[in-house]
């Protein structure tokens, strides 16, 4: 009875070191975490006076662009056009590329060991980097106009896509698969006729999705010069005409509801 | 009319195979171990297979039941032993062995269809081992093959049910379209891996008696793996007992005993009284 108290009794304080022990590395990292973020404010000169302090001179340029001066929508029809034109050739151009990507870059249904490593690493570098920065380098490559704005969309939805898909793939149930193996279907025809039936209704959702993000894109690449409604916006900004970026600021939102809602209801019809 | 060709095509096919009259499987001293624990599922397990034969192989699970049938089309790789079908060893050479699976139907415990498919698609897709994949990418498949999946679809019962997708199908539904897949593959015989394991009692007894049937009537043979010894009394012609990875039992279900059955099942039949 006594050794069992003795038991106990080292147990508890084996728990109370345990718990003082958590206590004290909870609390230096919480420590550290406010350090870090305290050090980044200096950085960003994060300050609340100077909201309230910009506050008249926002209040300015809002005035300047009111009422925005919906005459010059009539000519913002084609602009806002080239951008779905890019959303749509760019989403278009990463699908057929992510085709055989994905294929690569998924365990099952890649040929070796090292194309899904060499792939996944390609497909990364892809992701990593924003339209708009491809956009930037391709519009000094191939000069302005909406077709950089294309490839710098396509580039970066390539990246998304193949890797989305990949990972569907890798997660497709696996009997299927093997029956039509045991009926002697080679590997082209295995992918046809189980693994994309499997994926396909995941797959149409995330494209229309990535077609929502592509027009989201579209409307900035304009910035640098790739074309579209950005394009309007800078140009507009850049002549003082303000009214006329208030017009541009207005179609880009009308824009992006729309191909919210049009992609919202295509993903309900299909799933 | 068409019916009528296809019929002649198949009673063909089914007497063409006589000219060798040896077994369609032969299986010599199969052995499987598994590297991770040096696991033996199997161990020097031999038999033939004569044609239109209807084997159960009867086991509690665990017993390489499942490791057997998988070693036969190479759906696992045996570590030890050849087999061979209609005289032929099956290797693992990708051509040699496409054409051997093509003979060989198979049936799964979970049914396996592509489930978003309609169920003429699924039962097409055992012609795929006969067609060139360009097709593939098209869901193309000749009139010959829409043929016989049409007339293997109506020999398990499902000639109405042909544009359904498969997973608006019950199980026991399933399963026969799964069983006209691997007829549509017109095999020389059809391994069942727990056909009924999945099905009540009732719709497992029909499930069996269409393979029976495919056995008796095109004289495929059918090698079915059961847990289940009122089920194997019932439908086998003869019976393969398993026991960790041994065969020591092999005869018709007549002499199959209840000394024999606490061999297979153990101590647990014992335990268990079923």
């Amino acid at each position: 009875m006594t050794s069992l108290e003795a038991t106990i009794g080292q147990a508890l304080d084996r728990e109370a070191a345990w718990r003082h022990r958590r206590i004290a590395v909870r609390t230096l990292i919480t420590a550290l975490c406010l350090f870090v973020l305290w050090l980044a404010a200096v950085r960003i000169n994060f300050s609340f006076t100077s909201v309230v302090l910009g506050a008249p001179g926002m209040a300015d340029v809002f005035g300047r662009m009111f009422p925005p001066d919906f005459s010059y929508i009539s000519r913002l029809i084609a602009p806002t056009i080239e951008t779905v034109q890019i959303a749509v050739w760019g989403t278009l151009l990463a699908v057929v590329a992510s085709a055989p990507l994905c294929l690569l870059a998924a365990r099952n249904t890649t040929p070796h060991p090292l194309v899904y490593s060499v792939v996944r690493v390609f497909l990364n570098l892809l992701r990593s980097i924003n339209e708009l920065i491809y956009a930037l380098l391709l519009v000094s490559a191939v000069g302005l106009g909406p077709y950089p704005g294309v490839l710098a969309i396509a580039l970066h939805a390539t990246g998304m896509l193949a890797k989305f898909v990949a990972e569907e793939i890798e997660h497709v149930n696996r009997g299927p698969i093997e029956a039509l193996q045991a009926a002697g279907a080679g590997r082209m025809q295995i992918i046809l006729m189980g693994i994309l039936p499997q994926v396909l209704p995941s797959v149409v959702g995330y494209i229309l999705y990535r077609f929502d993000v592509s027009i989201r894109s579209a409307t900035v690449l304009g910035l640098v010069g790739a074309g579209g409604l950005g394009f309007s916006l800078i140009t507009t900004m850049k002549m003082f005409k303000y009214h006329e970026t208030a017009a541009s600021i207005f179609m880009i939102i009308v824009l992006i509801l729309m191909a919210d809602w049009i992609s919202g209801r295509l993903q309900k019809k299909i799933l | 009319m068409n019916m009528n060709v296809e019929i002649d095509h198949r009673a063909t096919k089914a007497t063409a195979p006589e000219l060798n009259a040896g077994p369609v499987v032969s299986i010599v001293n199969i052995g499987k171990t598994y590297a991770r624990g040096n696991l033996v599922a199997l161990s020097d397990v031999s038999f033939d297979v004569g044609r239109g034969e209807f084997i159960v192989i009867l086991g509690p699970s665990g017993a390489g039941k499942s490791t057997l049938l998988r070693c036969i089309n190479r759906l696992a790789e045996p570590t030890k032993g050849r087999i061979y079908l209609n005289g032929k060893e099956i290797t693992d050479r990708r051509r040699e062995l496409r054409d051997a699976r093509r003979q060989i139907g198979m049936v799964f415990q979970q049914f396996n269809l592509v489930t978003r498919l309609s169920v003429l698609l699924n039962v097409l897709s055992g012609r795929l081992s006969y067609r060139p994949t360009w097709r593939s990418f098209f869901y193309s498949f000749t009139r010959e093959d829409r043929a016989i999946a049409l007339e293997c679809l109506e020999m398990v019962g499902l000639g109405h049910k042909v544009f359904q997708r498969a997973d608006t199908l019950s199980g026991g539904e399933q399963q026969r379209v799964a069983i006209a897949r691997a007829l549509a593959q017109r095999p020389n015989v059809i391994l069942a891996d727990e056909p009924v394991a999945s099905l009540d009692p009732k719709i497992a007894r029909q499930v069996l008696k269409y393979l029976k049937e495919i056995s008796q009537r095109l004289g495929i043979s059918v090698i079915c793996n059961l847990h289940q010894v009122d089920f194997a009394r019932e439908y086998a012609e003869r019976i393969v007992g398993l026991c960790q990875g041994q065969k020591i039992f092999d005869g018709p279900p007549s002499e199959l005993t209840d000394d024999i059955l606490n061999k297979i099942y153990g101590m647990r039949a014992e335990a268990d009284g079923d």
